[in-house]
């Protein structure tokens, strides 16, 4: 899908936001009245998932928002000014999140936020970032629907994107013929990377053998849905779930009903929580952003020693994405100028090209990065990069 | 044995493996309703407190070189203490003061102050407790049945019992009964009313703490929220074995357990693919519905007009 008509798309608005950016320019010295950025401080907003389900990823996100924000202070900050971290908590809640948005852009001072964390909040975020006319960056939220193609962008690849990354990693690495998917339908993220794998699956010639779903991701119990997919015969179980029913619930009890083909999962997989023996978890394979193994990528093992330094742990995906984040902020803000407003700033992350942990990237029109997408496969328990599926 | 049977035996285990979970956390239900009319709503989150001991006390226990189910006597000790501060510092002063809807709502409010102190107290994040115990499966031929979950549906019987026992022959369980027909009556007759209270909910506790050990076997991850989800589908297990009644609460769970695990299986065949297995939920509540409409007092209940 991410045809080179696309990419030429996004040269062309490049192009076009980089003349935008060059005519803000100018007015540099002229207009300071409305700026926002005015003042010696320059305040990002911050909205992400701290408490509940989602929480483990929020506050992962927020470690690696002010793990940049320090890098960057240290070094003289953003146009010489400095940068704050202004963090609220959405509690995993739409209404909550609302709330959080609109405080932030009440806020003149604020000239972009990161965040939110989850697509359910993202959603709720998204027309609120149109109307306020904020720059909104979501690390993570990976549901296709949130698009607007205005002034909400992410940093990660979108839930399609990833569902057909793991049929063509499917058909072209592990060679499976037939694949049978389960995925919650109360959840976007579930059933939106289930349905495009699915789509993707038959498209590439496997045989989609059977397809179950449960009421919501949180469930406790799939025995019933994984013994009709065993018996189906299928060779690989796609299961977009998050880390705290796959890891727990899911692959154990695959393996309980006597399934022992490939289990593959999406990024909800990161930091997935495994019980008794580590063995039931061989085989299985997840696609995510970024890989603390990636050697090619330099800019990664900087990452990890400034991020181990500052919070004594590894830093898993959502830190990574965070922390590039911050950085997309940077470089647009530093684009905009000195006395950027927020649709400068916006202009300037539109189409934008950046480097950064989780990859080379391109942003496209709908505000969305064409990316590359790292397989892990978990060996003893522990994921360990398999390899990077460019983008076709 | 042909395969598709083979299914089905393997689909009505899956729901015995749930439903055993349910009836044990329904008999708690029941227990306390049956004394004071009173639906303990915050009785999925004693689960919660119980689970949350077994997680942190079972390392220390298997490196004391002792099995990890013994850590149920913590989750036990903890849970009832929990119980009898819950009904001493909240339930009490409202049965006091107030009627049985401020109680219901005083329940509702306990489970949300325990949620979030729980949340508050260990952070959000699911966190998984280990391996309890792990009993072989019984294989007849190509069907395999899980041990752990013959285990659990035998400690239900035998809680089922054991209560049974205790509520119909013991002096306690007869101060029960009185307490439940009439309190003012009870009071006359030399009765306790507080203490027999008391002790409905330590024990009432001390079953959460028992069906958070069989849930943690069965289901090893804990976190603030695990009560609420399973507390509300016991409490339509209770409902449709017939609140208050001990046998009900058991014959109500499996029942649940089984209509969840049987919607999952075949409801999509069933029904052409209209109505999936995404629905399960619903058609639980849905039964929920319907007995409240057909058969008020359940299954195993007697008639006798309550208001729930």
């Amino acid at each position: 899908m991410f045809s080179k008509k696309m990419i030429a798309a996004g040269a062309a608005a490049v192009m076009a936001m980089s003349l935008a950016g060059c005519s803000g320019g100018s007015m540099d010295d002229s207009s300071s009245s409305s700026s926002a950025a005015s003042g010696d401080t320059i305040t990002i907003g911050s909205v992400t998932t701290n408490s509940g389900t989602a929480a483990a990823y929020g506050e992962a996100e927020v470690k690696g928002f002010e793990l940049a924000v320090s890098e960057i202070n240290a070094k003289g900050g953003i146009n010489g000014k400095k940068v704050k971290l202004e963090s609220l908590d959405d509690k995993g809640d739409a209404t909550e999140a609302s709330n959080a948005y609109n405080k932030l852009a009440a806020d003149n001072s604020v000239l972009a936020v990161a965040g939110p964390t989850i697509s359910a909040t993202t959603a709720a975020v998204a027309p609120l970032a149109d109307q306020t006319k904020l720059v909104t960056i979501a690390p993570a939220a990976t549901a296709d629907s949130i698009e607007t193609g205005n002034y909400l962008f992410r940093t990660c690849f979108k839930d399609s994107y990833q569902g057909e990354v793991a049929a063509r990693f499917a058909a072209e690495n592990l060679k499976v013929k037939k694949v049978a998917v389960l995925y919650g339908t109360g959840d976007p993220y579930s059933s939106g990377v289930g349905e495009a794998f699915a789509k993707a699956a038959e498209k590439l010639g496997m045989q989609v053998v059977d397809k179950e779903s449960s009421s919501s991701a949180d469930d406790t119990e799939y025995s019933a849905q994984l013994q009709k997919i065993q018996a189906s015969g299928a060779e690989l179980l796609y299961a977009p779930y998050y880390y705290s029913v796959a890891g727990p619930y899911i692959i154990p009890q695959a393996r309980s009903v006597g399934f022992e083909g490939y289990v593959m999962g999406p990024d909800g997989y990161d930091g997935l929580k495994l019980t008794g023996d580590k063995s039931q978890y061989d085989k299985t394979f997840y696609t995510t952003h970024y890989s603390a193994d990636d050697t090619s990528n330099t800019k990664v093992q900087d990452f990890i020693k400034s991020y181990k330094a500052k919070n004594n742990a590894d830093p898993n995906t959502f830190a990574a994405l965070g922390y590039d984040t911050i950085y997309m902020i940077k470089q647009a803000i530093e684009k905009a100028g000195k006395s950027a407003t927020r649709e400068d700033v916006r202009n300037a992350v539109a189409g934008m090209s950046f480097e950064g942990v989780t990859g080379k990237f391109t942003m496209d029109k709908s505000g969305s990065p064409t990316k590359s997408v790292i397989v892990l496969e978990l060996k003893d328990g522990k994921p360990v990069y398999n390899t990077t599926v460019q983008p076709k | 044995m042909t395969d598709q049977i083979i299914m089905f035996i393997s689909q009505l285990f899956s729901g015995l493996k749930i439903g055993s979970v349910y009836a044990l956390v329904a008999l708690g239900y029941t227990m306390v309703y049956g004394i004071i009319r009173l639906i303990n709503f915050a009785h999925g989150d004693f689960i919660m407190v119980g689970a949350y001991v077994l997680m942190l006390t079972i390392p220390a226990i298997v490196a004391a070189g002792l099995p990890a189910w013994v850590a149920i006597v913590p989750a036990v000790l903890v849970c009832v203490a929990v119980g009898i501060i819950v009904e001493k510092a909240a339930y009490k002063p409202v049965r006091e003061k107030g009627n049985s809807m401020t109680a219901l709502i005083t329940a509702i409010a306990m489970s949300l102050l325990l949620e979030n102190g729980a949340q508050a107290i260990f952070g959000a994040d699911f966190q998984t407790v280990p391996t309890i115990f792990h009993l072989p499966s019984i294989a007849f031929g190509k069907l395999k049945l899980p041990g752990d979950t013959l285990l659990t549906i035998v400690l239900g019987l035998i809680i089922m019992i054991g209560l049974q026992l205790f509520v119909k022959f013991t002096k306690q369980g007869k101060a029960m009964r009185a307490v439940s027909e009439d309190k003012e009556a009870a009071v006359l007759m030399g009765i306790n009313v507080n203490s027999t209270i008391a002790l409905t909910f330590a024990i009432g506790s001390g079953l959460a703490a028992v069906a958070s050990l069989m849930y943690c076997a069965a289901y090893p991850q804990v976190s603030p929220m695990m009560g609420a989800m399973l507390g509300l589908k016991a409490f339509v297990a209770a409902v449709l074995g017939g609140i208050g009644s001990i046998p009900g609460a058991m014959i109500g769970g499996i029942a649940i357990g089984l209509v969840e695990s049987l919607t999952k299986a075949y409801i999509g065949t069933i029904t052409g693919g209209v109505i999936t297995s995404a629905f399960s939920d619903a058609i639980v509540f849905a039964i929920l519905i319907v007995v409240l409409l057909v058969k008020p007092s359940g299954i195993m209940g007697k008639n006798e007009g309550e208001k729930v």
